[in-house]
């Protein structure tokens, strides 16, 4: 393949990555960045949108498609896919109607992983609240592994081919996909973000007692912004999944948690441009590193498996050290210029 | 003239030390009253078992005929009755402006589902925006109208803890020495203020204060604790020569 092949292949590909880890960021920038919720479970809700999209999109496929078999999706999943993708691939509108659904639903089981991971910690402070969710992004894998009929056990399935309508194009089509996804997500947090909902969110971040005293319900706002936090994550997972065209049960923490708390890190706590240098930075740093770290056997005087988890690790510290704000500052506008022509006297 | 704040016979001890023990006392409405007392005699402890911040552990409260005892600190807020902190308490990475916008009450933008329509809220926030612009003029805020409340100086600090207070139309202010730090004339502006929003607009007030040089000559009633108890109430002349008052601060 021409080296300009490679290279587009290799950034259509990066921008894909980058798209989902951005609708990862901005759900994680929402809850800790501007809410200070620290999140670190927000791989239970990533993996519950991969997990039932994994394991229902195949099914949904064969129903709304009409196809008419006793294979089961799950065991059987390669078979009955030979059934759908010939089909799904001559009807576009069918696989738009299952990206929307997914979307839908993956998002609804990651805000439902949100609940449930956050019902019993949203009351509680800081350490408490982040050990509680750290501890909840585990149990999925868990279950994923050991529970085959959910996504078929450890060597999981794959999925139907929604994008394979667009024949050679269908690489492009998917990225491109993902990208306004992704886009449309951040633009909207970064509205909510300068509404009078997100300045409370921001008060309860800097002060909780005063914020209490000014009569705000803290409880309900922590949970509204996990809920949404987590949707976002859901929604990642599902597309992910839907690009990879597979899902098995190996979502590892460091690429769906600790990778996205790197980014706001970078980026800058509570700056929602942040969330776009940061995730562009690390989805690009973190792929150079594995597609080259072959060129290092023999040269590093360890297992180059570990090459990026100790780079990147590195960088974590050094950002912690020397820039723990980030790159960017939080945004700030005035509130006048905010509400816009929304308001003019009449 | 009816009693607005009635505290009947209120108790809350920490451990074994004993913060409030027995405390009675009223507040007529749309009057101003200080309280008084030696540092240690519970009168942020008070304020903070009046306000929902802590429990009492026996005794009443009530607001107008409502009570309040109970309530927690939201609900206190929502009724009327607004307090500012002893140790100004700011949002720090918010500018002035929106610290002050935050205590606007009922701010339809607030709730997530309104927030997504701007013109559910566009008007009330226009007004919110004018409102604080004022209250900034009032308290000589307002070049630091932009500046990150973590920025401002103590005084400065103060000043908004006072302009929170004020925009949230409440009826009953619980003051915790709102002008320790803030240099004399403005101090007197601000008290001559706060008699101003009483007559025009029968607020009440409950100010904790020290600084009798300045607060005095603008005060109604003056209330005065020691150890966990009201030790006297009256006029400021009353007060200030009751022999068990003059003991407090001055005795052994």
């Amino acid at each position: 393949m021409a080296l300009i092949d490679q290279v587009i292949l290799f950034v259509v590909d990066l921008l894909a990555l980058f798209a989902v880890y951005l609708i990862i960021s901005t759900g994680l920038n929402m809850q800790q960045g501007i809410t200070g919720i620290p999140n670190f479970g927000i791989l239970f809700a990533v993996a519950g949108g991969a997990y039932i999209t994994g394991g229902l999109s195949t099914r949904l496929a064969v129903i709304l498609l009409g196809i008419q078999t006793n294979l089961d999706p799950i065991s059987e999943n390669i078979a009955v896919l030979q059934l759908v993708n010939p089909i799904l691939r001559s009807q576009p509108p069918t696989a738009v109607v299952l990206l929307i659904l997914f979307l839908m639903i993956g998002g609804m089981a990651g805000a439902l992983m949100g609940l449930i991971s956050s019902a019993p910690a949203v009351r509680l402070r800081e350490d408490y609240l982040a050990i509680t969710l750290l501890a909840f992004g585990e149990i999925l894998n868990v279950v994923g592994i050991g529970y085959k009929p959910l996504i078929g056990g450890p060597i999981g399935v794959n999925v139907p081919d929604i994008f394979g309508w667009a024949g050679s194009y269908r690489f492009y089509l998917a990225t491109l996909v993902l990208l306004l996804v992704a886009i449309a997500i951040y633009a909207f947090a970064g509205y909510i973000i300068k509404t009078p909902f997100g300045r409370t969110l921001k008060a309860i971040r800097d002060n909780e007692i005063v914020a209490r005293s000014l009569g705000k319900n803290i409880t309900q706002y922590r949970t509204s912004v996990i809920l949404f936090g987590s949707l976002l994550c859901g929604m990642a997972g599902s597309l992910w999944v839907l690009y990879s065209g597979a899902v098995t049960p190996t979502y590892a923490r460091f690429d769906w948690t600790f990778l996205p708390w790197l980014m706001i890190l970078l980026g800058g706590i509570g700056s929602n441009r942040g969330v776009l240098v940061g995730s562009l930075t690390f989805v690009t740093l973190n792929k150079l590193i594995i597609y080259y770290k072959f060129e290092f056997v023999g040269i590093l005087p360890f297992d180059i498996v570990w090459l990026n988890y100790l780079l990147l690790g590195i960088i974590t510290i050094l950002i912690l050290i020397y820039r723990p704000e980030g790159i960017v500052q939080e945004k700030w506008t005035d509130p006048k210029q905010n509400l816009g022509a929304a308001d003019k006297p009449t | 003239m009816g009693k607005l704040l009635q505290v009947k016979d209120v108790k809350k001890s920490f451990g074994n030390l004993r913060a409030l023990d027995g405390v009675t006392l009223n507040v007529e409405e749309k009057t101003v009253t200080i309280l008084i007392g030696p540092n240690g005699s519970g009168k942020t402890t008070l304020i903070n078992v009046i306000t929902g911040f802590q429990k009492p552990d026996e005794g009443h409260i009530h607001y107008g005929s409502t009570e309040i005892t109970s309530w927690s600190p939201q609900q206190i807020y929502r009724t009327g009755i607004a307090r500012t902190f002893q140790i100004p308490s700011m949002f720090g990475k918010l500018p002035v402006l929106e610290n002050l916008l935050v205590a606007e009450k009922n701010n339809p933008g607030e709730s997530f589902r309104k927030s997504l329509l701007k013109k559910l809220w566009a008007k009330h926030e226009r007004d919110a925006i004018e409102k604080a612009s004022r209250i900034l003029q009032l308290l000589g805020l307002s070049e630091q109208r932009n500046t990150l409340a973590s920025r401002l100086s103590g005084g400065q600090m103060k000043l908004v803890e006072i302009g929170r207070a004020l925009m949230s139309d409440a009826n009953l202010y619980l003051l915790d020495e709102p002008v320790s730090g803030v240099n004399p004339t403005l101090a007197h502006e601000i008290f001559a203020r706060i008699i101003g929003l009483r007559e025009q607009f029968g607020i009440t007030f409950f100010i904790v204060e020290h600084r009798l040089d300045i607060a005095l000559k603008y005060v109604d009633y003056v209330n005065a604790m020691a150890s966990g108890r009201l030790i006297a109430d009256g006029t400021p002349e009353q007060v200030i020569n009751d022999p068990k008052v003059i003991e407090a601060y001055l005795g052994a």
